[in-house]
């Protein structure tokens, strides 16, 4: 299978995808959560970590592999957005909300992760939702997933993190929210 | 001359006697006409209330970059019944040239929408949806169909039925039915007494009872009393209690109860009653869409529903059906030309197969029980919408008639009892939406839903659980060197337990990740008694077991018995990073002013450390790449991790096994416990193999967590190595920092991203 053929490690493979997509101008977006929008091409958005060409030749056994930096460099941010169809999901459940029809925005919400089920920004707003409802834990519950699914964004990681400070203080968690406010990767 | 008959002038005594009786006689035949008065007005009543919830698969959304292919596209359209033809001509109707779909869709109520018709244009291709553009040709981002009809339910006594308003029925289905079955339905007070002089005439002249002359409501009465003896007891019965209804209800209300009554056919063991439902069964259309000549072969079945059973003597129905548009014709009630015209027309019924899935309207039912107040189901004219998903259902019906078909010719035991049978489920992981059910081979069939019902032992789907214990336990990971060496474990009866590995050999100091991905039972063993059996248990709780399985070494290599769902609870977590989703099949419950009951909430919770089961996982892909279900990735071509499961003596055949979009297990086996002669591998494996291979499967690739970095080791001896050093590589991840004995100039550089750090966050946090 294609995996055991692959020698770069994962984040080697998205530099590589990424320069690939820039060099090829077919995408701008990142690769997962984007909806597939050029329809006509006939790549499935699952290719691309599975069909990174082999190396080059194989080096032979002997030779020890270049040496590499200890600390890792920064992945390049997943950008997450929405897709069109999901969007318009999330903009009805926002009047759906405004309108008091929590039900009804919840469902919508369903919708929304039937079409996009990783997408961080659809747990951020199932978050919110269920903090909405009064039901803090499954509000905390949907921020650590969408904080577990989105933590290589920056935007995802701050908004996530600062929603779930709010779940616990909701919660009388002040402490436990501070100390997540006080996380490097917070500021 | 004295008259004779003076002397037998009574005493009056006697007289009183009589009079007496006669009183009797006349108080106890008004105690039993009052007595079936309230008999049929109970029956009635209870009826004519009763509106049964409407039940709908989940609608599917169109949107650009959907999966959905044209033919995906055309199936989807056929399976919610739309014609083909103008757009402009109705609702209901498309057109196809091509990828580019024109169509005019039903007025449909969603959950949170009463969507009167609308055209649209869709263009698809082979890969998916193109463009959506609206009738003046705005692009739309979203468009949803119509949710397809799955039947319905009746909370309290479980009946399926599609009921009718006096609205919903056309006007000339209406006059058909009470021309062909009781012309004076508007004249008479429940019973028809030229009717049956006529009815008797003609039976003296046959000699024998060949009309009965009833009349739609005593057609009624018999309806919900359910006896077809011929008798005169019966008949007086049937008449005052005709009698009765029609001095209580409105000639509306009994005739709409009729429409809704009446048996119309068999459908296996359910029985098709009332004119929506028959329209549905028999052609597969709303009723307001029938046709004259649809409508008279309904009518014409009223008379004889299994003699005339357009399924199976389609020739006596199309006789039938022209017999009926010529009468109807007769009585000015159609025109000739028409008539005609219709008896020319094929009888058009619906393809099989479609629609009614007995075995996921069982699971809705359940879950309706468990999340909803009986007081809030027991109101009229509830829509339920699920989460089912047809086109997966389709898929897991398809793959378990096909390969049952060919299973059945290599299965053990084949003759000594019941048939081999089947159970499937497949649900979406992250949202623990359940998608389809399969409960038995006859997939049409109610009765024993093994999917739901069916607790077996689950063989080596335990293991995954085992050696996640072992990997959240911090003392082992991927490379982990493992015994599998002969054992002996002495049982709390007394009695010594020496399992083997299904090959019955021993392969000695072997990496974990191999023992797990080769499936080895004396190295899993070793390692659970090791781990201890009440931490084994308690894994198989976290992730959603919601009983304590009983402790004996021998459930480690799964004597533990489970349902398919509990198994599929079970691997939802194991696909959703260790967030536990509760299953469900219910999406939204709303009355009839649309709006919604409770609302049934997605619920997601942490169930294991998503470090362990991103280990095990990625174990697991190995198995559909090398090991027992090499098939799988042999065919499919994506990562997907999985786990065959074999119990003693080959009694069950299981395969579990999950993707980035689906998780999916199938079992194969005999209802009492015959051994099948079938693996994992060689059983269930197909069965699921090809439902998966008909879905839009997106690959399994999350995120490798902080704690885990992913390292390359080599299959058969866990040594760290790099694939240009070893074709035996394969791709592990074991916990950040981990010193792997290595091949020698084959190591791997670690790292630590921001990314690791919020992970690792999350991990330390959880409560």
């Amino acid at each position: 299978m294609a995996a055991k053929d692959v020698a770069l490690n994962p984040s080697a493979q998205r530099r590589l995808l990424l320069a690939t997509l820039l060099l090829l101008g077919a995408c701008s977006a990142p690769k997962p959560y984007q909806m597939p929008v050029p329809v006509q091409t006939p790549i499935p958005a699952i290719v691309p970590k599975e069909a990174a060409p082999p190396p080059s030749p194989a080096a032979p056994i002997e030779e020890a592999p270049k040496p590499q930096p200890k600390e890792a460099p920064e992945p390049p941010s997943r950008g997450y957005k929405l897709g069109p169809a999901a969007q318009s999901l999330v903009n009805q459940a926002h009047s759906q909300i405004g309108r008091g029809e929590l039900p009804g925005a919840s469902g919508t919400l369903d919708r929304a992760l039937r079409i996009e089920p990783q997408n961080p920004l659809l747990w951020i707003e199932l978050a919110r939702l269920r903090l909405t409802e009064g039901d803090p834990q499954q509000a905390e519950n949907c921020a650590r997933r969408a904080l577990l699914l989105g933590s290589a964004d920056t935007t995802v990681r701050l908004t996530a993190g600062h929603l779930l400070a709010d779940v616990m203080r909701a919660q009388h968690r002040d402490a436990e929210a501070r100390d997540l406010e006080d996380q490097p990767w917070m500021n | 001359m004295k008259r004779p008959w003076k002397r037998w002038i009574p005493p009056r005594k006697a007289l009183y006697l009589l009079g007496g009786l006669l009183c009797a006689g006349i108080l106890a035949l008004l105690g039993w006409v009052y007595y079936l008065d309230s008999v049929v007005l109970n029956e009635f009543k209870g009826r004519l209330w009763s509106v049964p919830a409407k039940v709908y698969a989940a609608p599917t959304d169109l949107y650009v970059g959907a999966t959905e292919t044209a033919d995906d596209l055309d199936a989807e359209l056929r399976r919610l019944h739309y014609r083909i033809g103008d757009p402009s001509s109705g609702a209901g109707v498309f057109r196809r040239h091509g990828g580019d779909f024109e169509l005019n869709t039903r007025r449909v109520r969603f959950a949170d929408e009463l969507r009167a018709p609308v055209r649209v244009r869709v263009h698809a291709n082979a890969e998916g949806i193109t463009g959506i553009e609206a009738a003046d040709g705005t692009e739309l981002p979203l468009f949803r169909l119509d949710p397809l009809l799955i039947g319905s339910v009746f909370p309290v006594h479980g009946e399926d039925r599609i009921v009718l308003t006096p609205t919903d029925v056309p006007q000339l289905l209406i006059k058909s039915l009470k021309t062909i079955e009781d012309r004076r339905f508007d004249l008479h007070h429940g019973v028809d007494l030229r009717s049956i002089l006529r009815a008797i005439w003609a039976d003296l002249r046959a000699g024998r009872v060949v009309q009965g002359g009833s009349t739609l409501t005593q057609q009624l009465v018999k309806n919900y009393f359910l006896t077809d003896a011929q008798t005169f007891g019966r008949k007086l019965k049937e008449a005052i209690m005709a009698m009765r209804l029609e001095a209580h209800y409105t000639k509306e209300e009994i005739l709409v109860a009729y429409l809704n009554e009446v048996y119309l056919g068999q459908d296996g063991e359910r029985a098709v009653h009332g004119f929506g439902l028959g329209s549905e069964y028999y052609f597969g259309k709303p009723i307001d869409e029938l046709e004259p000549a649809d409508m008279a072969l309904l009518v014409g079945l009223v008379k004889g529903p299994s003699y005339y059973d357009p399924l199976k003597h389609p020739d006596r129905a199309r006789a039938r059906r022209n017999l009926v548009l010529k009468e109807l014709a007769d009585a000015g009630i159609i025109d000739p030309a028409n008539a005609a015209r219709s008896q020319a027309q094929p009888l058009g019924l619906r393809g099989v197969g479609a629609g009614y899935v007995p075995a996921f309207l069982d699971l809705v039912r359940r879950h309706l029980k468990r999340d909803y107040a009986e007081a809030d189901l027991a109101a009229a004219g509830l829509s339920i919408y699920t989460t089912l998903d047809p086109h997966a259902q389709a898929a897991a019906e398809r793959a378990v008639t096909t390969q049952l078909k060919r299973l059945d010719t290599i299965a053990h035991n084949r003759s000594k009892g019941g048939p081999l049978e089947v159970a499937m489920i497949i649900a979406e992981p992250t949202s623990g939406q359940v998608l389809a059910v399969v409960g038995g081979r006859d997939t049409r069939a109610l009765g024993f839903n093994r999917a739901l019902d069916a607790r077996r032992s689950i063989g080596s789907l335990v293991k995954p659980a085992v050696y996640l214990t072992a990997l959240e336990s911090g003392r082992y990971n991927a490379a982990s060197i493992l015994q599998d060496a002969p054992l002996e474990v002495k049982l709390s009866d007394g009695q010594v337990w020496a399992p083997q590995n299904y090959t019955h050999e021993v392969y000695g100091s072997v990496p974990l990740v191999r023992a797990l991905s080769e499936s080895m039972n004396l190295a899993t063993v070793r390692l659970g008694l090791e781990l201890g059996l009440p931490a084994v248990a308690d894994t198989l709780q976290r992730l959603g077991l919601e009983r304590r399985p009983e402790l004996n070494p021998s459930m480690l290599l799964g004597t533990v018995e489970m349902t398919p769902l509990e198994v599929v609870q079970i691997y939802t977590a194991l696909a959703n990073g260790g967030f536990k989703a509760r299953l469900r099949s219910v999406q939204s419950v709303v009355d009839e002013d649309g709006k919604p009951l409770k609302s049934f909430k997605l619920e997601v919770a942490p169930a294991a450390s998503s470090a362990a089961v991103y280990e095990v996982a990625r174990i697991m892909t190995q198995v559909t790449e090398r090991g027992t279900g090499r098939a799988v990735g042999a065919r499919l071509h994506i990562t997907m991790p999985a786990k065959t499961g074999t119990s003693s003596d080959l009694r069950d055949s299981w395969f579990a096994g999950f993707t980035g979009s689906h998780v999916a297990v199938a079992w194969v086996g005999y209802d009492d416990n015959r051994p099948t002669g079938l693996t994992g591998a060689t059983g269930a494996l197909p069965v699921w193999l090809d439902a998966m291979a008909e879905l839009h499967l997106k690959a399994w690739q999350p995120d490798t967590p902080t704690e885990v970095e992913d390292r390359w080791i080599e299959f058969s001896t866990g040594l760290a190595t790099e694939p240009r050093c070893s074709a035996d590589a394969v791709l592990v991840g074991v916990p950040r920092g981990t010193a792997l004995a290595a091949r020698q100039g084959c190591a791997q550089p670690a790292s630590e991203s921001v990314v690791d750090r919020v992970k690792s966050w999350l991990q330390k946090t959880l409560h």
